[in-house]
């Protein structure tokens, strides 16, 4: 079908869409990981403790899952959120869809921060699948927050 | 305003969005749920300690085969495998011999206090008792910094000489039998717990008791 609006959906700041991937790529890459750590969870499965390393510890500890469902599936659901949301913004460059990836963003960088102490101070261990999930979740954040500002300059311009 | 248009470029998109979320979820859960490894392919560890008096050893005294594990106290791993350990144990009294060692991990907090405790337990003929409270008490002293409490409540439940307990558990003997034995492990390349080695070999984990069954009937088969 040939797009007869091109006016009402100008294009992408070439900076913007490149945001827009980087987003898409790296909630993908944050979904496989904790959609991994949740399928562990449920498979039932104890990680082997290995030398050196406290994979087994955190994925084992009592706040590895709230209520029975482990923080891994809120942050896959939380990674496929950002990951839908930045496809629709490349999709339909909606100012408010970036707005939105912003917003969930925000929480979930403060959960990492959360979880990250949790590793360091409480359970003086580390995952590196969680650390993993902590460095997309950062820059999810980072990346949304460049979004937003480039998003207000355009707008600022555009008055 | 938005345009309410649906182009091909966006169809392609969506779809091959929703492919690619579809094999990433069927990947994962495929690759989360494998088993690696193939039963009796390992070659003989020559780093192993041999079994000896000082071994804490269960099952057949003449065993035709020799089941070693390497563990830890507070891995959740280990805990785990205690069950199936225990039905091998009693399925195979007349064929299995089963040697326990100990391998604290430095992650493990309490590892090393619950090993001495099953020493000092066996110092009055109940490790194997008190490695079963330790195991099905994991949940309840893990990560608990007053975990001697626990252990020494575990030793009053098995009716331990408490004095004798209390001042075998610091002896720096009983130190020196878990340091040896860790250190023994890592000369048999352990860096997992438990690793198991059977006649030997180093298993890779079984999934499960049925695998576990499959791996021991294979080695008296070929030791027979």
């Amino acid at each position: 079908m040939k797009r007869l609006s091109n006016s009402l959906m100008p294009p992408l700041q070439p900076v913007l869409k490149k945001i827009g991937w980087a987003l898409l790529a790296v909630s993908l890459l944050g979904f496989i990981d904790a959609a991994y750590l949740s399928a562990k969870f449920y498979l039932g499965e104890t990680p082997t403790c290995f030398l050196l390393k406290g994979c087994d510890v955190v994925t084992t500890s009592s706040y590895s899952s709230v209520a029975g469902v482990p923080i891994a599936l809120f942050g896959a659901l939380f990674y496929l959120a950002v990951f839908v949301l930045s496809l629709a913004f490349l999709d339909r460059r909606a100012p408010k869809l970036l707005k939105w990836i912003g917003a969930i963003s925000v929480p979930g960088f403060l959960f990492t921060l959360y979880l990250v102490y949790l590793q360091f101070f409480v359970l003086h261990a580390l995952c590196i699948y969680c650390m993993f999930s902590a460095l997309t979740s950062t820059t999810v954040f980072v990346l949304a927050l460049i979004g937003m500002r480039l998003l207000r300059r355009t707008q600022v311009n555009a008055v | 305003m938005e345009s309410n248009e649906i182009s091909a470029k966006s169809i392609a998109m969506w779809v091959g969005a929703a492919l690619l979320i579809t094999i990433v979820l069927v990947g994962v859960v495929k690759f989360a749920g494998s088993k690696e490894g193939t039963p009796g392919e390992n070659p003989i560890v020559a780093g192993l300690v041999p079994v000896s008096e000082k071994d804490w050893v269960r099952g057949a005294s003449t065993g035709v085969a020799t089941l070693i594990e390497y563990s830890d106290f507070q891995c959740p791993a280990c805990a785990s495998y205690y069950p199936l350990v225990e039905r091998i144990v009693s399925d195979y009294s007349d064929s299995v011999r089963f040697v326990y060692r100990h391998f604290p991990l430095g992650q493990h907090a309490q590892a090393r206090g619950a090993a001495s405790a099953a020493e000092a337990a066996g110092r009055q003929g109940k490790f194997w008792e008190m490695y079963r409270l330790l195991f099905e008490g994991q949940s309840e002293w893990a990560g608990n910094p007053t975990a001697e409490k626990t252990f020494e409540s575990y030793a009053s439940q098995l009716n331990l000489n408490m004095e004798k307990y209390r001042a075998d558990v610091t002896l720096s003997e009983v130190q020196d039998i878990i340091q040896t034995q860790y250190e023994g492990g890592i000369k048999a390349n352990v860096n997992a717990t438990p690793t198991f080695f059977l006649n030997g070999r180093k298993l890779q984990n079984p999934a499960g008791y049925e695998a576990f069954k499959q791996l021991i009937d294979a080695a008296l088969a070929t030791s027979s």
